[in-house]
């Protein structure tokens, strides 16, 4: 309830304000972010609006590059700060061109098997919709921008599959972080023959920030599905480890020929496997070292005493 | 001062879309560099430059700026990102040079093989249109175009027109661009008005134009090189004076990088942003009709 009456204030003084937007818009993301850090699952959104504004807001805002001092002529952009960035709207004018960007791009992805993540489908996108392809012209990282669309598209629709599942709760951990992988990826399948592409455009190191940010939200919500409730060390672990299982086996994917995919399931599986029983051996070992070193801190001391007595 | 008042109110009523617009400019005078003359008298005196620097512009242009011009104009162009098919419309454009490098972008982009997806755009046939208000200006283009054989196949079209009060249709411009020229029209408004007019939905508004500098010491050395160095040459060379100190005037005359994008964000334009090259000493405003 203060929230939608600080947005309402904040939206009266963007007029005059470019910086008020970006901080709204940042507060926007903040909120949408905390929630997925939370170890609760199934925590009803505190903010209705902010997990639809936050597809379009975390693709415009990330790649929102007023460049404010560029002293070259070459394409590089620099990272934005609150202080760079200057919007110059109307609060309805904001939303217009947020929605219009959002069109443009579900709109390209239609585009995007016969002619790749490319400005081309961007430009067969726009026309689609009825805009002029110079507002192609505008994305700060064209292809980049169509790429983490897609990727946060994907992502929403896991997170609802999460919200509505409810056979999740009664699987192990293994097994539901088997599932997610695999229905996550099932997404991709349609885009599989231009995803070699898109992985190289994500792996850009001007887009990586960005992909790497979407990746860890990924990971994070499948752990948070999985039930996890590690605060420690362990969070890093767990998070590294399944955004390798997810990589390679979204990888092993793009070169599976066997129908629907079974090699890959069958691949999935096992490294899940393996991860747990890695989980499992690490746990053993170290009980042993515990266990040899106390025998050994015995043995030395027996030893030592029976040196020093003589 | 009763005189202006009273003109002033019969201004408002004989054009009362206008006296909205007019607000943020004082009535009936206007800046000429730094001297203050009346509205009709500017565009006589802009037009007055023009003609005498029309066939030294773009030799004065490399002096001035050590070649930078042209990298600034090719930023310019990239960030347009033009596409064959496109109709374009270059302001202010007199001599050709953006419009040439438009034609030069687009050539590079159908050559490189993205027919695939543009099949039916290259049924749509480029158009740049280039308008001047001022015709020695878009003669001496005219001609430049001739000896590089630019626009043979009809993709150049030459307009002489004024930016306050364009003779294109609503909704006909893929994009709009003006080059260093805003700085010399009497309403800015107007133009950016017109500019939105012509444009069509997603159409891309881009201006290239000297503004402010305010980083600390490189702001001193501008200002030297500004008043002191630019006439000089402006005399040896173009044997004229009085034009580069108007220019050099009509730059700080000109609003700050920030006020101006207020001013196209207030035109409707949406997605306003710039981009400051070279610490300030030239910009580039671009934004978004929605």
């Amino acid at each position: 309830m203060y929230r939608t009456a600080a947005k309402r204030l904040l939206c009266s003084a963007r007029q005059f304000n470019g910086n008020a937007a970006l901080r709204f818009r940042r507060h926007n993301a903040l909120i949408t972010y905390s929630r997925f850090s939370t170890t609760e699952i199934n925590q009803p959104f505190s903010n209705p609006h902010s997990i639809h504004d936050a597809i379009p807001i975390s693709t415009t805002e990330i790649e929102n590059p007023t460049l404010y001092d560029s002293t070259s002529s070459s394409t590089s952009s620099s990272s934005t700060t609150d202080e760079d960035s200057h919007r110059f709207e109307s609060p309805k004018s904001k939303t217009k061109y947020e929605d219009e960007h959002a069109r443009l791009l579900s709109a390209s992805l239609v585009h995007v098997m016969k002619l790749g993540w490319t400005e081309t489908a961007l430009m067969a996108g726009a026309k689609d919709v009825g805009l002029s392809p110079s507002i192609v012209g505008s994305l700060s990282r064209k292809e980049a921008a169509l790429v983490e669309f897609y990727m946060d598209d994907c992502l929403q629709r896991l997170i609802d599959k999460i919200d509505t599942d409810g056979s999740l709760k009664n699987l192990t951990p293994s097994d539901c972080i088997s599932k997610l992988i695999r229905f996550r990826l099932e997404m991709q399948a349609p885009y599989i023959s231009t995803w070699p592409q898109a992985l190289s455009i994500q792996a850009q190191p001007v887009n990586v920030p960005t992909s790497f940010k979407q990746r860890a939200m990924l990971v994070d919500e499948i752990w948070h599905a999985a039930g996890d409730n590690a605060s420690d060390l362990d969070w890093y672990a767990k998070r590294t480890v399944l955004g390798g299982i997810y990589s390679t086996t979204e990888i092993y994917m793009l070169t599976d020929g066997s129908a629907d995919f079974r090699d890959t399931w069958a691949f999935l599986d096992a490294r899940v496997k393996d991860a747990f029983d890695l989980k499992k051996t690490i746990q053993e070992a170290q009980y042993l070292a515990e266990a040899v070193s106390t025998g050994l801190g015995n043995t030395f001391e027996e030893f030592v005493g029976k040196v020093f007595r003589r | 001062m009763a005189l202006g008042i009273v003109t002033k109110r019969l201004g408002n009523k004989l054009f009362p879309a206008l006296s909205s617009t007019s607000r943020l400019l004082h009535s009936h005078a206007t800046s000429f560099g730094f001297k203050h003359v009346n509205e009709e008298e500017k565009a006589r005196m802009v037009g007055d430059v023009f003609t005498s620097v029309a066939k030294n512009y773009d030799t004065m242009n490399d002096l001035m700026s050590a070649g930078l011009h042209r990298l600034w104009k090719e930023r310019l162009v990239s960030m347009l990102n033009p596409f064959p098919g496109m109709k374009h419309l270059d302001v202010a454009g007199g001599t050709g040079d953006v419009a040439f490098r438009i034609l030069d972008n687009i050539n590079r982009v159908k050559q490189r093989g993205l027919q695939d997806g543009f099949n039916d755009a290259l049924e749509a046939k480029t158009q740049i249109y280039v308008c001047d208000i001022n015709p020695n200006m878009l003669n001496v283009g005219k001609q430049r175009a001739a000896e590089k054989g630019y626009g043979e196949d009809g993709s150049l079209v030459w307009v002489e027109g004024n930016a306050e009060s364009l003779s294109f249709q609503d909704d006909s411009m893929d994009g709009y661009t003006i080059a260093f020229g805003i700085r010399n029209v009497t309403h800015i408004e107007k133009v950016l008005s017109e500019a939105h007019r012509v444009l069509k939905h997603g159409g891309r508004f881009l201006c290239l134009e000297l503004s402010h500098v305010s980083l600390p010491i490189f702001k001193e050395l501008y200002d030297l090189y500004s008043f002191s160095v630019i006439p000089r040459i402006g005399e040896m060379v173009a044997g004229d004076r009085e034009s580069y100190q108007y220019l050099v005037e009509s730059i700080r005359r000109f609003p700050p990088q920030e006020k101006f994008a207020s001013m196209i964000a207030d035109a409707g334009f949406q997605k306003v942003e710039y981009e400051n090259l070279v610490g300030g000493v030239v910009a580039i405003h671009s934004g978004i009709k929605i």
